[in-house]
């Protein structure tokens, strides 16, 4: 909730090493925001 | 609400100072900084002096201070994601903290991390994606109208000069009698940094306004913006009159001033590549990649800095605590080991590598969702109702300026009406 990155499953990060289609909780815990740098423990899950 | 309750804002008392000139002589008018960037790039990621003085004699704050500067992408985001090692608030406490005072920008963690979440909640994209049709549309609709049925404008002077500021004057819902002092002491405060006394005095008369606001929008909360943030509690607290005021000085100046240079920017890089605004008028889904491209090629800001908070070696170059550093984002944005001809406006290119128009770690732009959706609604109203949107060939190209905050001066195009 640092920044408003959203993490879209069907896009993943591939510059983060996170393929398109991976589920939230299969991304590492050690993986970080691409825009802020937040780690995954940060996230909060939203309704949109 | 009641606008006649509203407190006044002071205008300026010399009324012949005109900040918006005074603003393009600090950000100067350099035509091209690029050849002169990807010079120094080539040499080195880190270099010893102040950016500021590679193209202007025009001493500011920061002139005497050591300095040195960041250009490749890969060192620029090593020191935006160290906050611990490179901290912001040594740093703008010479600059925007003269001018905004005690906001964001000008915080370390832990005071920096409690206040970011609570800003970035009113900001979130879920948030200012209602924006777009209950503020941005209307705020577009109105300034078109000055030119719809004419066949010709001014896409800036006319246009992206205007409705961003306008957006976040309508979200704070403020006089609109009284937009154009707004205007002008939102640009004039951050003459601090040139030591002129219009900018304590804009950043003075703001802050006097803004309290009585605040003071106003507790006792009769309503559903704006201001509202939000003079009553949201956070941990038990409400947020300290200090940080709200300086947050919403920095943010009619961050909100206004920076989005219409972008948008100017992708407005520019559209028209003077037809087939590419063609596209993107055929097919909408192409830009959000467009803004991106913008942000990438001409972002708002080009620079920032941060401060050594411990002595550190940067790519062979050993800095000392204290020294400032000038983060060259524009630089990074155009490194040619990240992006392929990289002074190239390309909407198609490869997108593997993120942009730093928005910087990047933990102050990464607060605004930035706002902005796309500002620039989204903006380009959509212009395809959707300037037909055969271009160039005006009877006059000169745009031609964005400056070193720091580029932007064209002017947009001529022409339509069918």
């Amino acid at each position: 909730m640092n920044c408003g990155w959203t993490y879209d499953e069907t896009l993943g990060d591939p510059a983060g090493g996170i393929a398109p289609g991976t589920p939230w909780e299969q991304i590492p815990d050690t993986w970080k925001c691409p825009d802020c740098g937040s780690p995954k423990s940060e996230f909060d899950m939203v309704e949109i | 609400m009641n606008v006649m309750t509203l407190p006044r804002l002071i205008d300026l008392e010399d009324k012949t100072f005109d900040p918006f000139v005074v603003e393009k002589l600090a950000t100067g008018d350099a035509e091209d900084p690029y050849p002169l960037i990807h010079e120094l790039q080539a040499k080195g990621s880190v270099h010893k002096g102040g950016y500021r003085e590679l193209f202007t004699d025009l001493p500011d704050t920061l002139h005497a201070l050591n300095q040195y500067m960041v250009f490749n992408y890969d060192t620029l985001l090593r020191v935006l994601t160290d906050a611990e090692t490179f901290g912001n608030r040594d740093a703008f406490m010479h600059t925007l903290g003269r001018s905004f005072g005690r906001t964001v920008s000008v915080m370390d963690a832990p005071e920096h991390t409690r206040f970011r979440k609570i800003f970035q909640q009113a900001f979130l994209p879920q948030t200012v994606a209602k924006w777009g049709a209950s503020v941005v549309d209307p705020v577009v609709t109105d300034l078109m109208s000055g030119f719809i049925g004419r066949g010709e404008a001014d896409l800036v002077e006319e246009f992206t000069h205007h409705y961003p500021f306008q957006v976040i004057y309508r979200q704070l819902q403020l006089d609109r009698e009284q937009a154009p002092i707004f205007h002008k002491l939102a640009i004039a405060q951050i003459l601090t940094s040139l030591d002129l006394p219009q900018g304590f005095e804009a950043a003075a008369k703001l802050g006097v306004f803004f309290q009585a606001l605040l003071d106003q929008r507790r006792a009769e909360p309503g559903d704006d913006l201001i509202s939000h943030l003079a009553t949201v509690e956070a941990d038990g607290e409400r947020l300290p009159d200090e940080v709200l005021i300086s947050f919403l000085r920095q943010l009619m100046n961050a909100g206004g001033d920076t989005t219409y240079r972008g948008t100017s920017a992708l407005l520019t890089g559209l028209l003077m590549n037809p087939d590419q605004l063609e596209a993107v008028r055929a097919d909408r889904s192409l830009v959000p990649q467009a803004i991106d491209e913008a942000l990438r090629w001409e972002g708002p800001v080009l620079t920032t800095i941060r401060y050594v908070r411990r002595e550190v070696e940067l790519d062979g170059v050993l800095l000392p605590e204290g020294a400032i550093l000038n983060m060259i984002l524009g630089s990074a944005n155009r490194d040619p080991t990240k992006f392929k001809d990289p002074d190239r406006f390309d909407i198609f290119r490869d997108r593997t590598v993120r942009h730093l128009g928005f910087a990047s770690g933990p102050h990464v732009c607060i605004g930035q969702h706002l902005a796309r959706v500002e620039m989204t609604r903006a380009v959509n109203a212009l395809l959707d109702r300037l037909p055969n949107l271009r160039l005006d060939p009877s006059k000169p190209p745009p031609k964005l300026l400056g070193h720091k905050l580029r932007v064209p001066d002017h947009i001529y195009v022409k339509f069918d009406a």
